[in-house]
């Protein structure tokens, strides 16, 4: 194991010295307003003697931390009470940076980090080494990726040759594939028709017109999709940004008086009150209703407006390898989907889009560096949905999916779960009737007859199908997601089952990819089907994986068809 | 299946007590500035939930579970939330050994794997003898460097 440079050991004594020196001020601080007989008064012994604890810990961490660069791993150890010991094999290794402020280049040193795929944090940082072995850490990594990346490929080919010379044992995967092709083939007879369909639709996507030599984007960017006015409006009209809400509030908030005066003035009309301090329950209630009624609308209109604006002359395009799009109408925007990154593909669409046969489709990437953030990106903001179909077949290859439900017990659960929901707001009813002079709390009880309708949509929009090479998982009822995972995509499977779930015998299947959208998207999972189908989605995800992961290797494509049209 | 060792318990129970002696203060703060608490509530309270971690921390020492399987670690875990969650060795990008000064008291060790996903992006196998995480995190490391691919992601 291999030490820091020395100086480091000042770095973090004063680092802990100082960050120590706040641990008893404040127990002193917190104590003292708790139990009498600590005092304010112990400060000015307390803080040094934080400080000087700090100090030897920042020096015995220096001790303590060790790094060594070994055959299969860079491995790292550190703490002092608490240890921890991590290694990186050299094939995870994604990239190895060396920093230097302008302080570290005048003593010649570094800061070298290393971090591998997925998660937000460095893996491994070294704080701070001389220059001089920053780079020989840099170039012996780099080397031994290298070598670890022939040996993979020397393993592969190996394999291929073996399992050419015994084709026996692989009969049945074999079969698989034949089925898959089949299957493959019996979906790409009839896109050429909707192709032709799309042609005649879209203009600028046909490929004839982008291919023709003098065309300065030819054999550069073939357009896959544009935005056409139709699909904006209704793309605008028929979605609601949340990001509406929080702007009205915000101007609310800004001139609250001003736009109180304006409910007033445009209730008075309807018979609202003459000022906002003579009034009766009529009259108030009447302003109510009109302001309501007026902010709805505006946040409506105002939702419309920033997504005409977001996704005015939408284009989608390819580029080698990438998808680059482009849009906005103040202010254009251009990004790259990276196709090999892609990690799932999202149908989404709402009831009206539902009604009016349309809905979008999101591309899910991971990855991150400067440029590439991943997260979802919208390649196609509105369209109709069997063209939407197409494009999300096209372009992961996906069979048409045969749809399974959970069973009925399931919307028992939803039952339950709404009408503890509606039990709740009936009981905040009574709250604010019990408080305020308002009356007849027991009104609130009318939400009870929403509850079976609500309990039926939900269960009738979750459904799940296990494909050949993919997943498709479908949920939702406002915002209805079908989202295609393809098996060599999978991170990690989970069942997993709540107290409820195992009265019921049912579980929910958690399919992990490799993507940020976890915070605004829920990770996707089917919910609550058998426990059995459950454990069978489980082990199929796994099986598949793998024999994915082998043909990858064998085929050694980058697996993502980008024939999107 | 393997079991985690049974000293896991007191480290549980620990993180509850601790836990439980933090509750108390704040208690004790209310107490001082803004309701007066009685003391046997206040014991009362902290007692219960003394009690209520134990059983809690025994439970869940009852169903934790994992294995290495052939192509993926499983673990299965859970008191409220039963997760049966499998790990494709594929997937694994590296594997820590951690202990912190409770489990270091106890003579125990985590073996902490880590995935590129969003959800479940680490996995922890808390409660093993140092010996134990050490051969785990060293058999971990060669399946994962052994089912290599290109594309991690």
């Amino acid at each position: 194991m291999n030490r820091l440079h020395p100086l480091s050991a000042v770095t973090y004594a004063v680092q802990y010295g100082f960050l120590w020196l706040w641990l008893p001020v404040f127990l002193v601080l917190v104590l003292s307003g708790v139990f009498d007989p600590v005092s304010p008064a112990w400060f000015p012994v307390a803080a040094p003697i934080g400080f000087l604890f700090g100090t030897l810990y920042g020096v015995v961490y220096y001790y303590r931390f060790g790094y060594a660069v070994t055959t299969d791993t860079v491995d790292v150890s550190s703490g002092v009470v608490a240890r921890r010991s991590r290694e990186i094999p050299y094939g995870r290794i994604q990239n190895v940076d060396i920093r230097q402020s302008v302080f570290q280049r005048l003593l010649e040193l570094a800061t070298v980090s290393i971090e591998t795929a997925g998660g937000g944090t460095t893996e491994a940082t070294l704080y701070f080494v001389s220059e001089e072995e920053a780079n020989r850490l840099q170039r012996e990594i780099r080397r031994r990726t290298a070598e670890a990346k022939g040996r993979r490929r020397e393993r592969t080919r190996q394999r291929r040759q073996s399992a050419d010379s015994a084709t026996a044992s692989d009969e049945p995967t074999e079969d698989a594939a034949v089925d898959a092709d089949a299957e493959r083939a019996g979906d790409d007879a009839p896109s050429p028709s909707v192709d032709d369909e799309t042609g005649e639709r879209e203009p600028p996507a046909d490929p004839e017109q982008t291919f023709e030599p003098d065309s300065p984007t030819y054999s550069r960017k073939q357009r896959l999709f544009d935005l056409a006015p139709r699909e904006l409006l209704l793309y605008s009209f028929t979605s609601f940004r949340p990001a509406a809400v929080a702007a009205v509030l915000f101007v609310f908030f800004l001139a609250t008086e001003s736009i109180l005066e304006f409910f007033v003035a445009a209730s008075q009309p309807f018979g609202g009150p003459a000022d906002l301090d003579t009034g009766n329950t009529g009259s108030y209630g009447i302003l109510t209703i009109v302001s309501a009624i007026i902010s709805v609308l505006v946040t409506y209109l105002l939702s419309v407006a920033y997504t005409f604006a977001t996704y005015y002359d939408f284009q989608l395009g390819r580029v080698g390898d990438d998808f680059v799009y482009e849009r906005g109408l103040l202010q254009r925007y251009s990004g790259s989907i990276p196709a090999e990154k892609v990690q799932s593909v999202t149908v989404t669409d709402n009831p009206v889009q539902r009604l009016i046969e349309y809905a979008g489709l999101w591309v899910e990437t991971a990855g991150y560096g400067p440029e590439s953030n991943g997260g979802s990106q919208s390649a196609v903001p509105l369209a109709q949905q069997g063209r939407v179909y197409t494009f999300t077949e096209n372009l992961t290859d996906v069979e048409t999916p045969t749809f399974r439900s959970p069973p009925p017990v399931a919307r028992r659960r939803y039952l339950v779960r709404y009408s503890l929901v509606a039990a709740a707001f009936v009981a905040v009813a009574f709250g604010v009737a019990y408080t305020t002079p308002l009356e007849n709390w027991y009104f609130a009880a009318v939400v009870f007859l929403a509850v079976p309708l609500a309990a039926h949509l939900r269960y009738v929009h979750i459904a799940y199908y296990v494909g050949e090479d993919h997943i498709v998982i479908r949920s939702g009822f406002w915002r209805r997601r079908t989202t295609v995972v393809p098996y060599y995509r999978v991170q990690t499977v989970s069942v997993r089952r709540s107290i409820f779930q195992r009265r019921l015998g049912i579980a929910s299947v958690v399919v992990d990819t490799a993507s940020s959208r976890s915070f605004f998207w829920s990770s996707t999972t089917i919910y609550d089907i058998d426990l059995e189908d459950a454990r069978a989605v489980q082990r199929t995800s796994r099986k598949r994986l793998q024999s994915s992961l082998r043909e990858r290797a064998e085929a050694d494509d980058i697996g993502i068809s980008v024939d999107f049209t | 299946m393997e079991s985690l060792n049974t000293r896991i318990r007191y480290l549980w129970i620990a993180q509850w007590v601790i836990l439980a002696a933090v509750f108390g203060i704040a208690l004790a703060a209310v107490d001082q500035w803004i309701v007066p608490v009685p003391t046997a509530v206040l014991g009362g309270v902290v007692a219960f939930a003394v009690l209520l971690g134990a059983a809690y921390a025994i439970r869940l020492y009852q169903v934790w579970q994992f294995e290495l399987q052939s192509d993926a670690l499983y673990l299965e875990r859970g008191v409220i939330t039963f997760v049966e969650t499998a790990v494709p060795f594929v997937r694994v990008q590296h594997v820590d050994t951690q202990f912190g000064p409770i489990e270091r008291a106890l003579g125990l060790s985590s073996v902490v794997v880590y995935t590129a996903g969003s959800r479940n992006a680490d996995v922890r196998i808390p409660g093993l003898t140092p010996d134990r995480a050490r051969e785990l995190q060293d058999t971990l490391r060669d399946l994962a460097v052994e089912s290599e691919t290109e594309d991690a992601v």
